[in-house]
């Protein structure tokens, strides 16, 4: 009798802690949706939009249509490198060596130059998620979901990388739901930053989720740097005024247009983005919202378009692209699944002004949408940019694992 | 509509390329899990009319070591790119036969209810005939799936995105025995 009376109090706790967006729900209630679904309306109940995942073996450069993909003119945009599962994030080392980093695997990949040919080399095993990959001064650091792990001189030992010292560690103790990846990026401070995405689509997230928060690597103490961020999976410092800008997906499920991705730019300590009360600067949420005002939160430095999925930017500061295109940002937009007629899976270009004003967005590489109506819609999705040392630009595409380099030639 | 059509075809002929190949390469893969994909092994699952990239994802997982299976795991070890989409292209084409199982009417009902309040239909599809990288899990067999959900919940099946570890916890072992024989009796065609 006694094992029967424990079994629904065992499954009452498990569903208590499966996850901290569902962990108000009693037992006893129906299952949380998938948390893609999350915050679904009854009227929503017969959608058939769901999210589009990669093909993990990447399809072959010559199967593709890659005559589809356009530029303005002068620029190029050629396969740089192919065979990259699910390349998402890209670093470079100081000898040269790419690094890519993805969402779904246990692998970090190494492009390398052997005797003049690209070569794809699996270079650390078995870990978590790893979707952060940055490389400053020696040492490659890479965000799994709960950690961040630190290889010291990778570069000289790709044939048999160092054990990893710990950075930091619990960074997902409940395995929480939603957006556990992480983006990772070298701060001009010295400092590691990284995204903890709220733990669902549209949830009330702890003190530590929905934020931008950054590690020092030496101590390890830890801070939050922007709050009621969803999910960033992009960041970047203003080359002149070192301010932190970031990529931003807002909810999903109120409607095509509504709310808009969005760009923002953190100018003083503790901002609140407003997630999940406000989104994009003046959108009440239909639930959070209530007895809100979106005057209480700081706003986007510029609204991107619903659903559109920004991910990767980075301000360009090469000399091999026209001098108009100094200190711009390039932001890859990985596309939209949750919207009826599909828009974005391009990189497109923002102008900022000297005062730190987005001036203009526009397309830069289009082409990988073939029919917004379709399903899929696309043949690739760009993830991420790295900035080469000759000005050239790469990105990477984790839904065909493949690599792009756009260059510009008068 | 016939634009969309010819884009779907031109993707899907170069992820997932060879059937013929396929069929030659599937050779090993028949022993356990029938030649033509339906397996006559309870929990051996059946793979024919699984979707392409069904197929191909839980093979790469297995060959990168993500999912473990003391059977599955060596042979997927040493499979190409390549093979991985052969092998998908072929057994995605086989058609998939009902197995002999028979789920009581009155049983029938309530898994159906418990496919629909447990979300599964909603990635599976509504006929649970699978999507993309989501499984058909109609026509399946009970000794599988049972093994497959009492580990999602436990939390030691390879789960990509967490979305059937989460689904799991809300499931009795009593509702996973409902769900398993509703899902084993559905008619795949």
């Amino acid at each position: 009798m006694k094992s029967l009376k424990l079994i629904p109090i065992a499954a009452l706790l498990a569903a208590s802690f499966s996850g901290s967006a569902f962990a108000q729900a009693p037992a006893a209630a129906p299952a949380p949706p998938p948390s893609w679904q999350q915050g679904r309306s009854a009227e929503q109940d017969k959608s058939t939009l769901h999210p589009f995942p990669p093909h993990f073996t990447g399809r072959a450069s010559k199967d593709l249509p890659l005559d589809k993909i356009k530029v303005p003119a002068g620029f190029k945009v050629e396969v740089w490198v192919e065979g990259v599962p699910e390349a998402r994030s890209l670093t470079m080392g100081d000898k040269g060596t790419v690094f890519v980093g993805n969402r779904n695997l246990a692998n970090v990949y190494a492009i390398v130059d052997k005797g003049g040919k690209r070569e794809v080399k699996t270079l650390l095993k078995g870990l978590n998620t790893p979707n952060g990959v940055v490389f400053h001064k020696g040492t490659l650091y890479v965000a799994e979901r709960n950690r961040i792990l630190a290889y010291e001189g990778i570069e000289s030992k790709l044939d048999s990388p160092p054990e990893p010292r710990v950075v930091i560690d619990n960074l997902d103790p409940n395995k929480a739901a939603g957006h556990f990846w992480k983006f990772l990026a070298m701060g001009p401070d010295g400092k590691l930053y990284f995204n903890i995405g709220a733990p669902g689509n549209i949830v009330l997230p702890d003190y530590n989720h929905a934020t931008i928060s950054r590690v020092d690597p030496k101590t390890g103490t830890m801070e939050a740097v922007a709050h009621g961020v969803r999910n960033s999976v992009g960041f970047d410092w203003h080359p002149k005024t070192k301010e932190l800008w970031f990529s931003n997906h807002a909810r999903d499920w109120v409607s095509d247009d509504l709310p808009n991705d969005t760009l923002h730019r953190v100018s003083k300590k503790n901002m609140h983005f407003g997630y999940p009360f406000c989104h994009q600067g003046d959108f009440l949420d239909p639930v959070f919202g209530k007895d809100r005002t979106c005057k209480e939160f700081d706003p986007p430095a510029a609204k991107l378009g619903a659903h559109i999925a920004p991910m990767g930017m980075r301000f360009y500061t090469g000399k091999m692209f026209p001098a108009e295109y100094q200190n711009n940002i390039f932001l890859a937009m990985h596309g939209s699944w949750n919207r009826t007629t599909k828009q974005g899976y391009n990189v497109v270009r923002v102008v900022v002004d000297d005062k730190g004003k987005v001036a203009k967005v526009e397309p830069f590489v289009t082409g990988f949408l073939t029919d917004e109506k379709a399903d899929p819609p696309m043949w690739g999705r760009p993830v991420d940019l790295l900035q080469m040392k000759d000005g050239s630009m790469l990105f990477s595409d984790d839904f065909n694992g493949i690599i792009y380099r756009i260059s510009y030639a008068k | 509509m016939l634009a969309a059509a010819l884009f779907f075809l031109t993707c899907a002929q170069a992820a997932f390329a060879g059937i013929e190949e396929g069929r030659q390469k599937a050779q090993v893969c028949g022993a356990c899990h029938g030649a033509d994909g339906n397996s006559m092994i309870p929990a051996t699952p059946s793979i024919s009319g699984q979707p392409a990239q069904f197929i191909v994802t839980q093979l790469f997982m297995f060959r990168e070591g993500k999912r473990k299976d003391a059977q599955m795991s060596p042979f997927a070890s040493s499979l190409t790119n390549a093979d991985l989409n052969d092998l998908a292209a072929y057994f995605s084409a086989q058609k998939p036969v009902p197995l002999a199982h028979k789920t009581d009417a009155d049983k029938a009902a309530a898994g159906k209810r418990l496919s629909e309040q447990n979300n599964c239909v909603q990635c599976h599809g509504r006929t649970l005939m699978g999507q993309q990288h989501i499984p058909r899990i109609a026509g399946q067999h009970v000794d599988y799936l049972r093994t497959q959900m009492r580990g999602f919940k436990a939390g030691t099946r390879f789960d990509m995105d967490g979305q059937m570890s989460s689904a799991a916890q809300a499931l009795s072992d009593a509702d996973i025995e409902i769900l398993v024989d509703y899902l084993a009796g559905l008619v795949v065609r």
